[in-house]
């Protein structure tokens, strides 16, 4: 929801954390449905558009798909994005370009999964996402990593995919 | 990917700039492409002063006088500070592309420092360009 003109979850504000009175927005740049109620639809479609699960080519081994603390550890500040949106809806970039651009909640989960030791389809994933708009349409203005109510970094993770878009031409 | 199809029902679109409040992070990303437009024009008029200047006496005197003029001292005091905010706002996005400074305190620290060492800059140029001027 939108709650003094930022994005947060309405769950975890108090009123008295509030301005008097109160300006309360649903999620901006979204279709509404009613009342504060947004529809979700189109953003829930480009985070599908990634493809958000683990792809490997390997066999699927007897047991887990094991990795070191180091590797696990490069999922943290990502893995735990609950897909408020409260980002994507923050973002004048994808306000302009929403049907085209992804927006930093579906790109933070790219970076998670082109991240994550245990996926094998990077090439094909950086690939997809090497486009003017799906990724580049980002010019880190940061009012995602401003307003993450998990206190993640959207804006990292495109940074990190950016510079591994670079690093895999040369 | 594109969410509205025929049999969608036309939903309004609930409001984005007009509502979303104005902050540092967004504020500094505009400004960085508005004295990026600001500077390109004043790259034209830099050549315009420049050709003025191998055209001879009689023309450059003519683009010598806007220069000097109040509403010329106070455009080439703006495009002097638009310079300096463009330029460290620059530096800045380099340094964001190596994928270092994005804890949320350190965006904020290095925008102010933007705004503080932009500002510093042009009193620097113009009390410079006074006391050379003497």
């Amino acid at each position: 929801m939108n709650m003094d003109g930022t994005n947060w979850l309405a769950c975890t504000r108090f009123i008295s954390e509030m301005e008097s009175p109160a300006r309360i927005y649903p999620l901006a740049n979204m279709k509404i449905i009613k009342d504060l109620v947004p529809d979700l639809t189109h953003v829930f479609a480009q985070y599908a558009a990634i493809e958000p699960w683990l792809q490997s080519k390997t066999p699927t081994p007897e047991r887990e798909r094991r990795q070191s603390v180091e590797e696990r550890s490069q999922i943290d500040g990502y893995y735990e994005c609950i897909l408020c949106f409260c980002c994507t809806s923050g973002c004048p970039s994808h306000w302009w370009n929403g049907n085209r651009f992804l927006g930093p909640a579906v790109l933070l989960q790219a970076w998670r999964w082109l991240t994550d030791s245990r996926d094998e389809a990077a090439e094909e994933r950086l690939d997809k996402l090497e486009d003017p708009f799906r990724l580049y349409r980002c010019h880190t203005i940061l009012n995602c990593t401003r307003t993450c109510p998990k206190g993640l970094n959207p804006g990292k993770a495109i940074a990190h995919i950016k510079k591994t878009m670079i690093e895999r031409q040369s | 990917m594109a969410s509205s199809s025929p049999s969608e029902p036309q939903r309004p679109l609930s409001p984005n700039i007009q509502l979303y409040r104005p902050q540092l992070t967004s504020v500094l990303s505009i400004l960085n492409r508005l004295t990026g437009i600001l500077l390109s024009i004043a790259a034209i008029a830099l050549v315009i002063w420049l050709l003025a200047a191998a055209a001879g006496p009689q023309a450059y005197a003519i683009v010598q006088a806007a220069l000097v003029s109040w509403t010329g001292q106070v455009t080439l005091f703006g495009c002097t500070f638009a310079f300096f905010l463009h330029f460290f706002g620059g530096i800045r996005h380099l340094v964001w592309d190596t994928v270092h400074g994005f804890e949320l305190r350190t965006i904020y620290m290095s925008g102010w420092a933007v705004v503080a060492a932009s500002i510093v800059m042009t009193a620097v140029a113009w009390i410079a360009s006074v006391y050379i001027g003497r």
